[in-house]
């Protein structure tokens, strides 16, 4: 009995402690954030307000994900500092990095001293650039060691600096980011350089959907689908199985015409070679040659005709291959 | 493919619009009325973050999408000459401001270089803008710019070019009101130099420049709902070359499609249809101007173009700009016209394309022809010019044929921004008669 109180007891202090730094935590990093998250290489003073122009700068780019237990967007100013606009995720992680070393510091945690002037001379590359201050006197120890940490890291780019310091309280503190707002990517830790969304300026937009017939459900078999995907093996077994090579999928295409649609020139030799039939027409009397011509699949056209494919066959809107494939493709005018 | 963006802060803003009545006798519960109805603003928007630098900005804010009351027109007035600040302001030491000589060749390749590798990309980073060094010239030098706008920052030892913005003079209406502003664009910094903030500080030198030109107002674009865009538009792509589009994954083929029937699906004819359709010419810049200002007074926001405005913008440039019209073969009157620029993207990572390219629709102006035909026409040619798609945005009357000539929706949303002036409400798309490059 006096064990299971012992360990309750236990239990309550580590409760209570945990419950303490995170509070410490989340107060220094809102703190740290509201005087510290500018930070940039020989800030010049800036100008007073009453000097200062109203200028149209964007608000900083949230980041997927990016808001954790410690940020609260709908209520607090911790993230509302406009100057992060060119923010990039390595920015925003060596910020909440460098506000939990400050908060270890200030609830007591041990840190090597050696690790101590690592993170300071990587932060101070990082915030201010490379040393140029004067080397402080021997006899001040503490000071001396801190500008040797600086100095010794000569003119290390800002990113590496941030990067290097990330990677530092990784080891010190491998769950330091679980409670952080910045995210980690799963497969990189190296963070991406590439641009998040601009604060101003054109957007780059693709396709949303995905083509698709109208309408249609088209119903295809597993060799078909096997001979869409270029999957030999699989078109292999489908055969030996004992599939039909022509079997039609409901708009009358047989797995010839899904190989020749998607590309896929070692599907159609192994088809070919199956006898399956090279002049087989689908529901709009399109041969695999319509489709290799349409679809600009010059290897495979040639296959085809050297397998005696008909150039002359029309499908339903009246045209020949001929007439619908490059002027350029010399090896159809020589097919019967 | 990229999610779409669902950023609706302006639409929501909308949504809880409600008046609140002015009690003038009683500044109290005025006062009190227009901060519940701020929180109620914001709590119907989650994504209308709390901004405090754009709080202090002559922007529309959020919290002001509900008062009817407040007027149309400048947010602040114009200071005096005498005080907008004279220097430029400060940069970090080791660089420095450049202004871009655009005449230079040396330095357009080197305006171009900047771009082409650090500017706009897709969310998934497979395609970045890729504007010609025509192009950026056709879009800096408009009749009457200033050279003093294109904002170059080097650095000083290296003397290489880092990062830019740049800023037009355009005559813009608003309403009944036509306004003197500038366009600001081409933001960009080099990717390396993301975190070292220069972006606030460019916006600030742009908005100093602008000032000192007496100029006061400014529109802009921009991904991202900022406080507060005046409308939001979606982009929508007609596939011209569908194989590439699916190869290098700018759209995708379903697995119950097939290439064959999706090639077939965007065949368009080979010359255009419509009787007078041809390319503009210098001797038709008046006839176009009417047209086009007769078409674009239907919109709240448009350009106030004159002739020489569009002899610029719209006389054809290779690779660049193209405008074509229909002028009718027994009148000889120019009775329609239409017109897109040329952007193409660098394609990231594939194996069979390096370039895709991509005509915008620019302005269209159809009096006697259907815009629905005009369009087609426009598709034919660009498809004749070996373009890979046709995009446009959901502005004007664009909407009337975009699914009918087979557009699909696309996953960007660009919004639309107005320094110091506010539209009262917002507006719909196609309200909205200015395209900006």
């Amino acid at each position: 009995m006096g064990g299971d109180w012992q360990e309750l007891a236990q239990a309550a202090v580590i409760g209570l402690l945990f419950a303490f730094l995170v509070a410490k935590l989340i107060s220094t990093v809102i703190a740290f954030k509201e005087d510290n998250l500018r930070i940039t290489r020989s800030t010049p003073t800036s100008p007073s307000a009453a000097d200062t122009p109203a200028a149209p700068a964007p608000p900083p780019a949230s980041l997927d994900g990016g808001h954790g237990d410690t940020s609260d967007g709908s209520g607090s100013d911790s993230d509302s500092d406009w100057e992060g606009v060119e923010s990039t995720e390595l920015d925003e992680e060596f910020s909440a990095a460098s506000a939990f070393v400050a908060a270890s510091a200030a609830s007591g945690t041990s840190v090597p001293e050696q690790a101590q002037l690592q993170l300071y001379g990587l932060y101070k590359i990082a915030t201010e650039g490379p040393c140029t201050a004067p080397q402080p006197s021997a006899l001040k120890l503490k000071a001396r060691a801190k500008w040797n940490a600086w100095h010794k890291l000569g003119a290390m780019p800002t990113e590496e600096a941030m990067q290097k310091y990330i990677t530092v309280v990784d080891e010190l503190f491998p769950n330091w980011s679980m409670g952080s707002s910045t995210k980690r990517k799963d497969e990189d830790t190296t963070v991406s350089a590439s641009s998040s969304k601009g604060p101003m300026g054109p957007v780059f937009s693709s396709l949303m959907y995905e083509e698709e017939d109208q309408g249609n459900d088209s119903e295809l078999g597993d060799i078909h689908v096997s001979a869409r995907e270029g999957a030999i093996d699989d078109i292999a077994k489908h055969l030996a199985a004992g599939v039909e090579v022509n079997m039609r999928d409901s708009e009358g295409r047989t797995p010839l015409h899904w190989a020749v649609d998607r590309g896929h020139l070692n599907s159609v030799e192994i088809l070919v070679n199956a006898n399956a039939d090279v002049n087989a027409q689908d529901n709009e009397g399109q041969t695999a040659l319509h489709y290799a011509v349409l679809c600009e699949r010059e290897d495979i056209a040639e296959l085809l005709v050297k397998h005696h494919a008909d150039v002359q066959i029309k499908d339903e809107d009246g045209n020949t291959v001929r007439e619908l494939c490059p002027s350029s493709w010399s090896f159809m005018n020589l097919a019967n | 493919m990229a999610a779409p963006n669902n950023n609706d802060a302006a639409a929501g803003a909308s949504a809880s619009a409600t008046t609140s009545e002015p009690a003038p006798e009683d500044t109290s519960i005025e006062a009190l009325a227009r901060r519940v109805q701020e929180h109620m603003t914001l709590a119907s928007n989650p994504t209308a973050r709390r901004h405090k630098f754009w709080e202090t900005q002559p922007v529309g804010q959020f919290r002001d999408a509900a008062d009817s009351s407040l007027p149309d027109g400048a947010i602040e007035p114009p200071t005096p000459l005498s005080e907008v600040r004279a220097d430029p302001y400060p940069l970090p030491a080791a660089f420095e401001w450049y202004t871009c000589d655009l005449d230079d060749d040396a330095l357009l390749t080197d305006l171009y270089a900047l771009l082409a590798h650090n500017y706009v990309e897709d969310d998934e980073n497979m395609f970045r803008f890729n504007y010609s060094p025509a192009f950026l010239r056709w879009a800096l030098r408009p009749p009457s710019f200033f050279r003093a706008w294109h904002i170059g920052v080097r650095a000083r030892e290296s003397k290489k070019l880092v990062a830019f913005i740049s800023g037009v003079p355009a005559r813009i209406r608003a309403r009944d009101d036509v306004v003197r502003m500038a366009e600001i664009n081409f933001l960009c910094v080099h990717k390396k130099l993301r975190s070292k903030r220069l972006a606030p500080v460019l916006i600030r030198e742009v908005t100093r420049r602008v000032h000192q030109e007496n100029i006061w107002q400014a529109a802009y674009t921009a991904g991202v709902v900022l406080p507060t865009p005046i409308t939001t538009c979606r982009y929508w792509h007609r596939s011209l070359n569908p194989k590439k589009l699916i190869d290098v994954g700018f759209s995708r083929l379903g697995p119950r499609m097939t290439m064959s029937r999706t090639v077939r699906l965007y065949k368009l004819p080979e010359a255009p249809l419509t009787p007078g359709f041809r390319q503009m010419e210098l001797r038709d810049v008046a006839a176009v101007t009417r047209l086009l200002r007769a078409y674009l007074a239907k919109f709240v926001v448009a350009p106030d173009f004159d002739e020489m405005d569009v002899e610029h913008w719209l006389l054809p440039r290779e690779d660049v700009v193209d405008s074509y019209l229909v002028e009718s073969p027994e009148t000889h009157e120019v009775t329609d016209f239409c017109s897109f620029y040329t952007l193409p993207s660098s394609v990231l990572n594939n194996a069979n394309y390096a370039t895709l390219k991509a005509a915008y629709s620019y302005y269209n102006v159809s009096t006697k022809t259907p815009l629905q035909q005009l369009m087609n026409d426009a598709l034919i040619v660009a498809k004749q010019k070996n373009y890979d798609v046709f995009n446009a945005l959901d502005v004007m009357e664009n909407e009337s044929f975009l699914k009918e000539l087979k557009f699909g929706p696309g996953d960007g949303q660009l919004h639309y921004y107005l320094y110091n002036y506010r539209i009262r409400n917002g507006i719909k798309p196609s309200e909205l008669g200015l395209v900006l490059l």
